[in-house]
């Protein structure tokens, strides 16, 4: 199975463990990634508030690789996979006059959407050889993946399962709780700490409430607001994983130390604990 | 006695007279018309059920609440809109779009009055933000992917940033966590450059209206 890659800026930098988890995992579910060649940045939050027509040409490009290779795209990133979705539909509606040759047939997958089809699920679970059954969950799938439902085409948007499905898959306890969308205002940090602190201080209280001992996520941004508040905030800090960081940890017996060292709140003690690293 | 038709401003007691007082579609469609134009939303259909403002997350940091929003969109106060926080510290999350049950697109209406607000000559509420969008796309043309402590470098560097960081006593912090990246392996030094960032440049030029 072969499908055409879009990392994402965020992955060449500040996600670059996201980034060698998916290599990991997608080379032991034997799928082919082939990194859209030359990419370029899908424009984030900046484009779509400065300029609308920019937040449709910029993805549009990338599409238009992709449409010339002829495989469908898979995106890690949240927010770029909402930037692509959008600027297909607005490339179908012909309403923008595209420089590049791009019809939008071309299908936009989610990497978690994709990996939670059934038939690699099925993968999934014979590729597994360290169970993760000791360790609880919650997955947070932030708002740019499933929203807006027309656009990001989730039927479960109110109450997402895909990472929900993965992690059982690799025998992990995943707990339901309530703010799996809720938007965790990393975007604003920038310039509005206490708006960011609030919303993600909220998540971060309720995460802990529901028992669990770490929190999943997909989106990049996510993960370093997640992960880099928590310095802050008083009371024991919950490890904030990328879900395919946990799925290379049960495909592979060995050892795994170096892997996180990524990370502001360390794991290690955690996945000691729970008896899943030496 | 009958009762005749008395103008709305002649019925003010004058002691309310220090705030001009609004009145409702004094300047017409117009704005309405505009808006509905551009964004293809069904702003008339709104009739202000609030639900958009009980979904927002950051609505306590509005001074015009979502529903407000639209509701000044029918009455055409335009002005009232590009210079409110709102457009700014909106987040684009799409719970007010998603929850709407009339279907009006409040998140990308707000969003639309965004680009309004940066291309008038008005200043933004946020300005921190505003600067931090323009600075994400001029490092966007610059290389074609953005890294983020290129990007961070040159938003400290545009005007007045540096030293509002300094007055709130952010900078330090702010220092302290880019070594910790550092440190961590997740910062890259150097921005990697796309080869086609030709091609973006020409057509961002293109967009703004330039010949060449």
């Amino acid at each position: 199975m072969k499908l055409s890659y879009y990392p994402g800026c965020s992955l060449e930098g500040m996600a670059g463990d996201y980034a060698r988890s998916i290599t990991a995992v997608f080379k032991h579910l034997g799928i082919d990634l082939i990194e859209l060649k030359d990419w370029t940045c899908c424009g984030s939050t900046a484009a779509h508030s400065l300029s609308e027509i920019m937040s449709v040409v910029l993805p549009a490009r990338n599409l238009a690789i992709a449409e010339e290779l002829g495989l469908d795209i898979i995106c890690p990133c949240a927010m770029c996979f909402n930037r692509l979705r959008f600027s297909q539909e607005m490339v179908k509606k012909k309403i923008f006059d595209i420089p590049w040759n791009v019809t939008g047939d071309i299908q936009v997958h989610d990497m978690t959407r994709f990996l939670s089809e059934p038939e690699i699920i099925t993968r999934i679970k014979k590729q597994v050889v360290r169970p993760l059954s000791k360790l609880k969950v919650v997955c947070y799938y932030g708002c740019q993946m499933v929203r807006l439902p027309r656009i990001a085409g989730d039927i479960d948007y109110e109450n997402p399962q895909t990472m929900d499905k993965l992690l059982e898959a690799v025998g992990a306890q995943v707990i339901d709780w309530s703010y799996k969308s809720t938007c965790c205002g990393a975007s604003i940090g920038i310039a509005r700490k206490d708006i960011q602190g609030s919303l993600t201080g909220r998540i971060l209280h309720k995460a802990r409430q529901t028992g669990a001992n770490a929190i999943i996520v997909s989106c990049p941004l996510c993960q370093s607001n997640l992960d880099i508040i928590q310095k802050n905030i008083s009371g024991r800090a919950m490890p904030v994983f990328y879900f395919t960081e946990l799925l290379h940890l049960a495909f592979e017996e060995k050892s795994a130390d170096k892997r996180f060292r990524t990370h502001f709140t360390s794991p290690v003690p955690l996945l000691r604990e729970k008896g899943l690293l030496p | 006695m009958t009762h005749n038709h008395i103008p709305v401003q002649d019925a003010l007691p004058e002691h309310t007279d220090k705030k001009e007082r609004k009145l409702i579609g004094d300047r017409g469609d117009y704005f309405l018309n505009r808006i509905v134009g551009e964004t293809e939303e069904n702003i008339s259909a709104c009739y202000q059920c609030e639900r958009c403002t009980n979904a927002c997350p950051v609505c306590h940091y509005m001074d015009i609440k979502p529903h407000q929003v639209i509701r000044y969109i029918q009455m055409g106060w335009r002005e009232e809109l590009m210079h409110s926080s709102t457009i700014w510290v909106c987040l684009s999350c799409e719970m007010c779009t998603t929850y709407c049950p009339n279907e009006v697109g409040v998140a990308e209406t707000i969003n639309h009055l965004r680009n309004m607000a940066v291309h008038s000559s008005i200043m933004p509420k946020e300005r921190h933000l505003a600067v931090f969008h323009q600075t994400f796309m001029e490092e966007l043309l610059r290389y074609g992917r953005v890294n983020e402590l290129w990007l961070m470098n040159a938003f400290n560097l545009k005007p007045k940033i540096l030293k509002d960081k300094i007055r709130m006593g952010t900078l330090k912090e702010e220092i302290l966590l880019g070594l910790t990246l550092l440190k961590k392996g997740r910062l890259n030094l150097l921005p990697r450059k796309s080869k086609a960032i030709k091609e973006i440049k020409k057509v961002y030029r293109m967009r703004r209206g330039d010949i060449v």
